[in-house]
Formats: structure tokens, sequence, C-alpha cells
């Protein structure tokens, strides 16, 4: 009995710890402020600390675009904006605008 | 008189032959990619999803980005060491090449 309540426990922590790690692309929409300002603008340059065109990131892997924000929130990644956006965010917030951006259309 | 024409048009001539990166041949690039491909895909379009897309990536963030690898401004244990060896050629023409493929888009 007590092994069945074990198992069923741990069967639901899987479940629950995946149906947590996937991001809702419709949440990440409503959260992608932030972003737009510079990563909707076609051609968009920084202009500090070096200017470049922001990366596009329409179709980017949302696994990779999660690792990103998590690398800029920990400042294992140095750019302010970012880190300061970055830092903003919850885990869920970066998997549902990794959803979000992760399809390319 | 002439001279100052002349170095008002040598100033011009520098001016606008000096982009902030240097625009780089794709096809030079292609040949370079070799490397690249194992883990990014041979037209930039990863399978993996640990490793970012680069097709279409904007030129001037490629080389942004693997000049920051090769200085270790940006510290990665694959991209470093693959960085190292580019010269600013090499970086200019992969850039070229894998931003002249389709892939990444703009989203609103």
């Amino acid at each position: 009995m007590k092994k069945y309540a074990i198992a069923s426990l741990v069967l639901l922590a899987a479940a629950s710890g995946a149906a947590f790690g996937a991001g809702d692309a419709a949440a990440g929409k409503s959260k992608n402020s932030m972003c737009a300002g510079c990563h909707s603008i076609p051609g968009y340059r920084t202009v500090y600390p070096d200017t470049y065109q922001v990366p596009k990131i329409g179709g980017q892997h949302a696994s990779y675009i999660v690792s990103a924000l998590k690398a800029y929130k920990a400042g294992d990644r140095k750019h302010a904006t970012m880190r300061a956006i970055a830092g903003s965010l919850t885990e869920q917030d970066m998997n549902d605008l990794a959803a979000y951006y992760a399809d390319a259309k | 008189m002439k001279a100052q024409t002349l170095l008002a048009a040598t100033l011009f001539s520098v001016a606008i032959s000096s982009p902030a990166w240097a625009a780089g041949d794709a096809a030079a690039g292609k040949e370079k990619s070799a490397a690249c491909a194992a883990c990014h895909g041979p037209d930039g379009n990863s399978v993996a999803p640990d490793f970012p897309k680069l097709a279409g990536q904007n030129a001037d963030y490629l080389s942004y980005t693997l000049k920051g690898y090769k200085t270790k401004a940006r510290t990665n244990a694959i991209m470093n060491g693959q960085a190292a060896t580019l010269t600013d050629a090499d970086i200019a023409n992969l850039a070229a090449y894998f931003a002249s493929q389709k892939g990444l888009t703009i989203k609103r």
C-alpha cells in the first residue's frame, strides 16, 4: 500500500513537472511587450555597449531561448538590458516566451 | 583649395567604405562552415534544441557573437575553441553565409 502511494506520488511529481516545464505560447505572447521593443523591429540596432542588429529570435529553439534568458539572469551572459529584463522573469515566464518565439510564424 | 577638396573626398570615401562590420563573402563562408554544421546544421537550421539556429540570423549579430567567443568576452566551452582560430575575414564570411540562409524570423 505504502509502495503504491510512493509510486503514485513520484508519478504525480513527474507529470506535474513536465506540465510546468512546458511553456504556453499564448501566455508568452501576452508577456512579450518588453521583448518586442527591440526584437520585433526589422533592422533595430543596439547602441550600447556595442552597435549591431539585435538578433532574430522567431523560430529559435525554445530550450535555447530559455537557456539564454537564464544565462542573462545569472550574469553569465553580459548585456545590461537583457540582464535587467531576464532578471524580472520567472522560469514560467521564460518557458512561455520561449514557446511563443519558437514558432517562426 | 584643391587640397581641401581632395581631403574632403578622401574623408568621405573612408567614411562610406568603413561600415561597422565588413561585408562577408557568403560563398567563402559556406566553404568554411563544415565545422559549424556538425552542431548547427549545414544551413544553420540546427536539429538539436540545445544548439541555436543560425540560419537567417543578422550577419552583424553573428559577427559580434563570434568575435565575443574569440576574445572570450562571451564564454562557452565549445565555441571559445571553435572561434579561436577564425580570422576577421572568416568571421565576416561565415556570418554572411548563415545570414543568407532561410530560417529565423522577426516576430511581432
